[in-house]
């Protein structure tokens, strides 16, 4: 009887197991729960890093706004993997409609098929609810860099009315920091970010000041937001210094940006 | 002031069952339950209303650890569960071949809300992050206490449910990479009764 209770006991304990694994038990849609890669960022600013090394033209796929459209960003990686001349990819944020944990990680599985490395910033969406802690733990902190050739990237959380002032959004320290940190190392910067100044999410108190702390990088060359869904350039402070804003994917568009010795050139391409 | 609402809304549909039995026995909890998953928590604990012959009413509070997110979170959930018929088995078993219903889930959690709060503009967010609505099927068996045993406890049934939610199905439903699979969970759990 004992040995029956016994394997009956250990039995239930694999049922157990490989329910969980399979992702097929759920505690919660906002669980923090997390199955599959984490730390995404990281791993694939290292490839960036090392596969951009020394080059002197970078390009770049610059999207955004994949909440809730699976199929449309797939298309795009397929689109992407088409292709051979792209180095890595810009997802804008708002990888995440509604800030469940599942959407983090059925996003992350897509973009993961890309065959280049691919970096997310922090949209809004993806600070719903516990969104925020997900976001980072499966893709990494909100405010990061990193190089390609000679270029820095300063990749930004905007959201500031997400967070009610618990920290700083846009964090001028952060920004602060990495105009000193390796300056020796590149020699223009790109600033991207999901909310761009003087719409709803930014905290447009400070607009002027952010675009005049951001101007101290070495040679910045233009802008980059998400959020508004449409294509949009704008000087917004009249410094000529360009925000590109990118369709969200559900328009079946990406900008494709070529960083070159004497300056940069952009397309919109559709999938 | 929404908030408020939706827990008088709970307090009539709890007390529902009982302003339709007004007898004093009725008012008693018919069973009690413990739920694995389900999308109400790690662990569910609750009691339960059994009424008009096919139709149960519960209440669960769940344990939800903290995994990935800064802290450990506590919810409750109101099933409604429909049990169309039950088929008596040899010895003192019985069978429900089909359980279904649905069930309201609220993440007891200042950073999930019932709509989204007056800092942002109208209708900016126009869904709820604290309540999620889900709807199972799923299968029961019930052991029948023999009536010499005179137990407190009178039947020990043990459940499973293939369960999903508005949001789930509403994202598969727009999007073909999405199948069943992503979408479906499996929980179960275990059931005292306390009538016959």
């Amino acid at each position: 009887m004992k040995t029956i209770r016994g394997k009956l006991l250990i039995t239930l304990c694999i049922a157990f197991q490989s329910c969980e694994m399979l992702d097929f038990v759920e505690y919660h849609p906002y669980d923090g729960h997390i199955s599959g890669a984490t730390g995404v960022n990281a791993a694939n600013i290292a490839r960036i890093e090392k596969s951009c090394r020394g080059k002197t033209v970078v390009r770049f796929a610059f999207m955004g706004d994949t909440q809730r459209h699976y199929d449309e960003t797939e298309d795009f990686v397929n689109a992407v993997n088409a292709r051979n001349d792209i180095d890595f990819v810009i997802h804008g944020g708002d990888i995440a409609d509604f800030g469940l944990t599942r959407e983090f990680e059925w996003m992350r599985d897509i973009m993961n098929e890309l065959t280049v490395p691919y970096v997310v910033i922090i949209g809004n969406h993806d600070c719903l609810a516990n969104g925020s802690e997900v976001f980072c733990k499966i893709f990494g902190d909100e405010n990061f860099t990193f190089t390609a050739g000679a270029t820095k990237f300063v990749c930004l959380n905007t959201n500031a009315i997400e967070y009610n002032y618990s920290h700083p959004v846009p964090d001028f320290s952060f920004i602060e920091n990495q105009i000193d940190t390796n300056s020796s190392e590149y020699s223009k910067t790109v600033v991207a970010m999901h909310a761009p100044p003087f719409c709803e999410q930014f905290n447009n108190n400070i607009a002027k000041e952010f675009q005049n702390l951001i101007r101290n990088f070495p040679s910045l060359q233009f802008c980059l937001n998400a959020h508004e869904h449409n294509l949009t350039t704008k000087d917004h402070f009249d410094d000529g210094i360009i925000y590109y804003g990118t369709p969200s994917i559900d328009k079946r568009q990406y900008i494709l940006f070529t960083l070159t010795p004497n300056g940069y050139d952009y397309e919109i391409t559709e999938f | 002031m929404k908030l408020l609402n939706f827990r008088y809304l709970a307090l009539v549909l709890l007390l529902l069952p009982a302003r339709l039995f007004p007898q004093s026995d009725k008012l008693l909890p018919a069973h009690c339950q413990i739920q694995y998953a389900g999308g109400m928590g790690f662990v569910s604990a609750g009691i339960g209303w059994e009424y008009c012959k096919h139709w149960e009413t519960d209440v669960f509070f769940g344990y939800l650890p903290r995994y990935s997110t800064k802290e450990a979170k506590g919810t409750f959930t109101l099933k409604e569960n429909y049990i169309p018929w039950t088929k008596k088995m040899k010895g003192n078993y019985k069978i429900a071949p089909l359980t279904c219903g649905m069930y309201i889930n609220s993440v007891l959690d200042d950073d999930f809300w019932i709509s989204a709060p007056d800092k942002y503009p109208n209708m900016y967010y126009s869904f709820s992050t604290k309540l999620r609505f889900h709807f199972y099927v799923g299968q029961r068996v019930t052991y029948m206490m023999p009536p010499e045993k005179c137990s407190r406890i009178k039947s020990i049934s043990v459940f499973y449910e293939l369960s999903s939610n508005d949001l789930y199905v509403l994202s598969a439903i727009q999007n073909e990479r999405l199948n069943l699979f992503d979408i479906l969970r499996f929980s179960f759990g275990v059931k005292l009764g306390f009538v016959n």
